[in-house]
C-alpha cells in the first residue's frame, strides 16, 4: 500500500534518511529576462535538499562567475550573505547590460558529509537569457565536470524533454548517473514513495541523458561521479563526489 | 530593476513584437549616442530596415535606414529623449522594438 507523504513531514525524516540528494543551487528570479522585466536578474544561491526545501550550510564559494559572449567575469566579491531555506546562502543582483545568454556558475568549497564518508563538490550553473536573444544557450564553460545542454536550458514547456551531455575533464562520461530533483518551492508536491523524491536516469554510451519533468518549475540535474583524487579528513584520505549540476526551468503549458 | 513611472507608459505605447523568425532589437546608450543593433535569431545582422525613433509619447521623431552591419548610431542631442525613446526596427517582413528609458540614459551617463 502506497503512502503519500507530505513534504512538510519529510524534512523531519532527513536525519533518519541520509540518502536524500544534495544539490548546489543557483536560482534566478526569472530565467528569461525581457526588457519589460527590467535590466537585472536576482539570484539565490544555496546548498540544499530542494524537494524537501531543507537548506544546508553553503560556505563562501571558491568561485562564482558569469559568462556572456565568451567572457567570464568573477563575481565572488559581489555575493551577499543571506539565509536561504533556514541556512547559510547567498544572493546577487546582477545587471544585464546586453542581450544574450548569461551563464552563472559556482564552485563551492568541499562539503564534508559524514553520512557518506565523503566530500561533495557540486559545480553548479544556471543559464539566463536576456532581452529575447538566446545566443550562447549551449555554451560549455570548461568546468571540472559539467552538463552541456543539448536542449535549450530555458524556454522549455513542462513535459518537454531536457537533454544534456555529462562531461568530466572535457570528455563525455558514458552511462553517467544523473539525479533529477524538483525545487518544491511553494508547489506542495508530495510523493507516493521516498524513492520518487530523486529521480534517476543514466546517460548513454556518449554521455547523453534525457528527462521529461511532470510539471513546470525548477528542476535540478546532477551528474555524480567520484573524483580521481581524495581530500584529507581527520587524518584519512576521503573520497570526493563531484557533481555537475544544472538548473532548468520548465514553463507551464498555456494551451487547453 | 527599473522603477521609472515613464516605463509603464512607454511599454504601453510600444508595438507587439513579431512572433516568428524572431528579430532581436537592442539599443545601448551613453551620454552622446544611442546605438541600435538588430539581428535575426540565427545571429545574422539585419542589413536592410527602417529604424523609427519615437519619443516617450509615441510621437514619431525621425526614420532612418539601418547600416549594413545591422547597427545605427543616433546622436542623443538630435532627439527629444526626456521621456525616453522607442526604437522600432522594421525590415518589411519582421519588426521589433527596444525601449530606451530615462533610467537607461541616467544610468549610463555619469556626467
Amino acid at each position: 500500500m502506497k503512502r503519500y507523504l507530505a513534504t512538510a513531514s519529510l524534512a523531519g525524516l532527513i536525519a533518519a534518511t541520509p540518502a536524500f540528494a544534495h544539490y548546489g543551487m543557483i536560482i534566478p528570479d526569472d530565467p528569461m529576462i525581457s526588457q519589460e522585466d527590467g535590466r537585472s536578474v536576482a539570484l539565490i544561491m544555496s546548498f540544499s535538499h530542494p524537494f524537501e526545501m531543507d537548506g544546508m550550510m553553503l560556505d563562501t564559494p571558491i568561485a562564482f562567475s558569469v559568462t556572456h559572449e565568451g567572457t567570464t567575469t568573477d563575481l565572488l566579491g559581489e555575493l551577499e550573505s543571506a539565509t536561504v531555506m533556514d541556512d547559510q546562502g547567498y544572493t546577487l543582483e546582477y545587471g544585464l547590460d546586453r542581450p544574450g545568454t548569461y551563464i552563472f556558475a559556482m564552485e563551492p568549497q568541499p562539503y564534508w558529509e559524514p553520512a557518506e564518508d565523503a566530500f561533495i563538490i557540486h559545480y553548479t550553473k544556471t543559464y539566463v537569457t536576456a532581452y529575447g536573444d538566446d545566443e550562447g544557450w549551449d555554451t560549455e564553460l570548461g568546468l571540472k565536470t559539467e552538463i552541456i545542454p543539448l536542449s535549450k536550458p530555458f524556454g522549455l514547456w513542462e513535459h518537454n524533454v531536457f537533454q544534456g551531455i555529462v562531461k568530466m575533464d572535457g570528455e563525455p562520461v558514458p552511462y553517467a548517473e544523473v539525479e533529477v530533483e524538483f525545487f518544491n518551492d511553494g508547489a506542495g508536491a508530495t510523493v507516493p514513495d521516498e524513492l520518487m523524491i530523486t529521480q534517476t536516469v543514466k546517460a548513454d554510451a556518449d554521455g547523453v541523458f534525457t528527462y521529461a519533468p511532470p510539471s513546470d518549475g525548477w528542476w535540478g540535474f546532477a551528474a555524480l561521479n567520484t573524483a580521481d583524487y581524495t581530500l584529507p579528513q581527520d587524518g584519512e584520505d576521503k573520497a570526493v563526489e563531484l557533481g555537475a549540476v544544472i538548473w532548468v526551468h520548465f514553463e507551464e503549458w498555456t494551451g487547453q | 530593476m527599473i522603477r521609472s513611472f515613464a516605463l509603464a507608459s512607454l511599454f504601453a505605447a510600444a508595438p507587439i513584437a513579431a512572433a516568428a523568425h524572431q528579430l532581436t532589437v537592442f539599443a545601448s546608450v551613453d551620454c552622446e549616442v544611442v546605438l541600435v543593433e538588430a539581428k535575426f535569431s540565427n545571429g545574422n545582422a539585419v542589413q536592410q530596415a527602417d529604424v523609427r525613433i519615437l519619443d516617450g509619447q509615441n510621437t514619431l521623431l525621425t526614420t532612418l535606414p539601418i547600416g549594413q552591419d545591422g547597427t545605427l548610431s543616433i546622436p542623443l542631442d538630435s532627439v527629444d529623449h526626456s521621456e525616453g525613446l522607442v526604437i522600432e526596427v522594421d525590415t518589411g517582413s519582421h519588426h521589433n522594438y527596444w525601449i530606451v528609458t530615462p533610467d537607461d540614459i541616467a544610468r549610463n551617463c555619469q556626467s
